[in-house]
């Protein structure tokens, strides 16, 4: 298994950001298909299926929104989207149609990769279904429903582990307020992002090292929250260990 | 309809009115046979006749004398009491009696028309007195307008509209044939133009001024009119807009107003130009960024410090081509007044957290101190702008400091605000550099050689801030004596919790065992 390289699928009209793309993904291991148009874009899809989608929503032909909602009917492939930086109702309508994360352009390739192998790893998880997730100190045991940091075991309320199970669901990529309000206070608080605060802000007192600096629970400015290993150091342009 | 109606409901009573005063007439011509013997009372009846011919005009009038012969030859002719004529000097005194009720009954109801006209006369006559003296005493275009308005409206006592000048608004609840057509009199310079809105009203559509487009159009309701009338209205339209125009001419208002345009039509060019131009820039900028970071990551170039360096340079420079390019954008939305904060709850801390994210490379050689409270209230903001704002501040502090001074960011609560606050230890600001700092495009003198920039940074910061009803405060003790920028926010009440919260707040306070 491990001889067969991932593949991706790159859907961009910009001849140009595709060549990048390409050789970003190649060196980074991957072997990539490109596609120009949406049409074609799910035509492929079907055809080669691909371990990792990054559609641009900018398309000649369709929405890329719409092949989204096109490709979700039938496929469950890791899929990123890019955007110029478009509105923030924008990022979270696609991630409720079902991207696993997002990318604004212009974007660095290290932050795309990052995003793609989070994507990537939890599409994996899902299917051997692991009891256990670490997160740097914090150490989540799904079936013990436990939660530990640094090994010492905390006491969370039932809405606290069930925000941080939501959150650990979709490891590293990014979970909108609404998601999180649904899954956790159910339909009818899905407005209520002030809960979400209070919740977090306690959440992060239990789990981080520094509340004021989270380096676990993450806040993605106008849309959500991932939850993510904190970075042994920082190298901003450092590429991702894989 | 309903003129017509009106006349006809006129006419009607003009004949009850007759039959009325016939009938008391004839009631005092019997009382008059039989008490005082006089038979020659036919005359009595031109009464009647010309009090009909001066109130409802001419059709009861002649009914009334018709009546009146008839019932003369009955009452006051031989044979007396009978609808005969005995001789034919009878027979003549009635035809006479005809005649001057006839003669009588138009010159009542002409002298009334006289009377009516004379009256409107007058009224038209004091009406454009009042014109010419309002125009006599307008200093400005507006004051113009609105005479032009009052005036037409008394007029045609109907709607009358002004559109197309700069000095005018209105014409909202125009018909929209009406608006057509004054579209197409703005486009084909034609001067004037009517048209039925539909409804069988007339509207005259004509230029304020034939010379001037400037002035714009008006639009008057005039009806259901038609022929002499239609053709007397224009004649009097055109005589008050002639004065009208002449005055706008006589205080250059022309000019005014031309300037007017021309200001507003560059502006909004230029901020067009601004906005596709930015947009345009970003897609190749996508490429540039993207293929430098491919590069910096490549094992090719590991080995090369010289060449990674370099590759490093393109990467940041388009990073900052593009957070230039947001500026633009940015200062577009903000003078197009288009600034739309999208309010939701926020930790402000979160905030901070993503300003210094979005500027840690801009940030890395300077030391920054962070003192963020972990307590502080909610506020109720649109996250990205206030996370642009105080990126802005950021971007300032490096910019205006050596590189290696401390930077201190700190989040405080002050009473019912939150204070987001950078302070440096750089240029400063005196006290003239102060007070021009919250000007658009504004940079200090001392720096514009040292330091690049558009000036826009703080402009922009502070819209954004004032667009979320909170405040930006810049503090410096003077020039090389560092500068504090706050950003003021309101801590609004947030909405209470409900049950599912109240029911789990307690434990979780209990927080972490073992």
């Amino acid at each position: 298994m491990t001889e067969v390289p991932p593949s991706v699928l790159v859907v961009d009209d910009e001849v140009q950001i595709r060549r990048f793309l390409r050789t970003g993904f190649e060196l980074d291991g991957f072997a990539v298909q490109e596609a120009e148009t949406g049409a074609e874009a799910l035509r492929l899809a079907a055809l080669k299926p691909s371990d990792l989608v990054i559609l641009d929503l900018g398309l000649p032909d369709v929405d890329g929104g719409e092949v989204l909602e096109r490709l979700r009917a039938w496929s469950n492939v890791p899929l990123i989207v890019l955007s110029v930086r478009a509105s923030e109702d924008e990022k979270v309508r696609l991630l409720e149609l079902g991207a696993d994360d997002y990318v604004v352009k212009p974007f660095g390739m290290a932050e795309l990769l990052a995003r793609a192998h989070s994507a990537m790893r939890r599409q994996l998880r899902v299917a051997r279904g692991e009891p256990v997730m670490q997160f740097g100190p914090l150490a989540i045991d799904f079936a013990a429903r436990a939660v530990f940091v640094n090994d010492r075991r905390l006491t969370l309320t039932p809405k606290e582990y069930r925000l941080l199970q939501v959150l650990a669901q979709h490891s590293g990529n990014v979970v909108t307020h609404q998601y999180l309000l649904r899954e956790v206070w159910g339909n009818e608080h899905v407005g209520d992002t002030h809960y979400l605060r209070i919740f977090v802000r306690k959440l992060r007192r239990k789990i981080e090292a520094d509340p004021t600096q989270p380096e676990i629970l993450l806040t993605e400015l106008g849309v959500g929250y991932r939850l993510v290993s904190p970075e042994p150091a920082a190298s901003p342009a450092g590429d991702l260990p894989h | 309809m309903s003129v017509q109606l009106a006349g006809l409901r006129r006419e009607m009573r003009g004949i009850a009115v007759a039959i009325l005063l016939i009938a008391l007439t004839t009631a005092v011509g019997i009382f008059l046979r039989h008490y005082f013997g006089i038979l020659r009372g036919s005359v009595l009846y031109l009464i009647p006749v010309m009090i009909l011919g001066y109130r409802f005009g001419v059709v009861p009038a002649l009914l009334t004398a018709v009546a009146g012969v008839i019932l003369s030859g009955y009452l006051f002719f031989a044979q007396l009491y009978s609808f005969r004529i005995a001789s034919p000097q009878e027979a003549l005194n009635l035809s006479l009696f005809m005649v001057v009720a006839v003669v009588v009954s138009h010159l009542s109801s002409q002298a009334k028309q006289h009377i009516m006209i004379a009256r409107k006369r007058e009224r038209e006559m004091s009406d454009l007195y009042a014109f010419s003296r309002r125009l006599a005493a307008a200093s400005g275009a507006a004051e113009i307008f609105d005479a032009i308005q009052s005036h037409l409206a008394n007029l045609a006592q109907r709607r009358v509209v002004l559109l197309g000048s700069a000095d005018t608004t209105g014409g909202a609840d125009v018909p929209a044939s009406v608006r057509a057509a004054v579209t197409s009199v703005e486009a084909d310079k034609g001067l004037e133009r009517t048209v039925d809105d539909g409804s069988g009203n007339i509207w005259l559509i004509r230029r304020v001024s034939p010379k001037t487009p400037d002035f714009g159009l008006v639009a008057v309701d005039l009806g259901r009119v038609s022929g002499d009338a239609l053709a007397e209205m224009r004649q009097r339209i055109d005589g008050a807009l002639a004065d009208a125009a002449a005055t706008l001419e006589r205080l250059d208002v022309a000019r005014a107003l031309a300037d007017a345009r021309m200001r507003s039509e560059t502006e909004l060019l230029r901020e067009a130009l601004i906005g596709s131009v930015s947009h345009e820039l970003r897609t190749p900028l996508a490429s540039i960024l993207g293929a430098a970071t491919v590069l910096y990551n490549a094992p090719a170039l590991a080995g090369d410090p010289r060449l990674l360096a370099l590759t490093g340079v393109v990467r940041d420079e388009a990073e900052r081509l593009n957070s230039d390019i947001q500026n633009l954008l940015d200062a577009t939305t903000i003078s197009r007044q288009q600034v739309r904060p999208k309010l939701q709850w926020v930790e402000p801390v979160d905030v901070v957290n993503a300003a210094l994210q979005h500027r840690r490379r801009r940030l890395a050689g300077y030391p920054v101190t962070l003192h963020l409270d972990s307590d502080l209230p909610i506020v109720h903001v649109d996250p990205l702008q206030v996370e642009q704002a105080l990126a802005q501040i950021l971007d300032n502090a490096a910019k205006y400091s050596p590189g290696g001074a401390p930077i201190r960011v700190a989040a405080h609560a002050d009473g019912a605000t939150v204070v987001l606050s950078v302070q440096d230890q750089g240029a400063g600001l005196t006290a003239d550099e102060k007070r021009q700092i919250g000007e658009r495009f504004f940079r200090g003198a001392r720096h514009a050689v040292t330091t690049s920039g558009s000036g826009l940074g703080l402009w922009i910061a502070n819209a954004f801030i004032t667009a979320n009803g909170g405040k930006l405060e810049v503090e410096s003790a003077g020039a090389d004596r560092g500068t504090t920028v706050s950003i003021r926010l309101p801590a609004a009440p947030m909405p209470s919790f409900q049950d599912t919260m109240a029911e789990e707040a307690e434990p979780a306070e209990s927080a972490v065992d073992d």
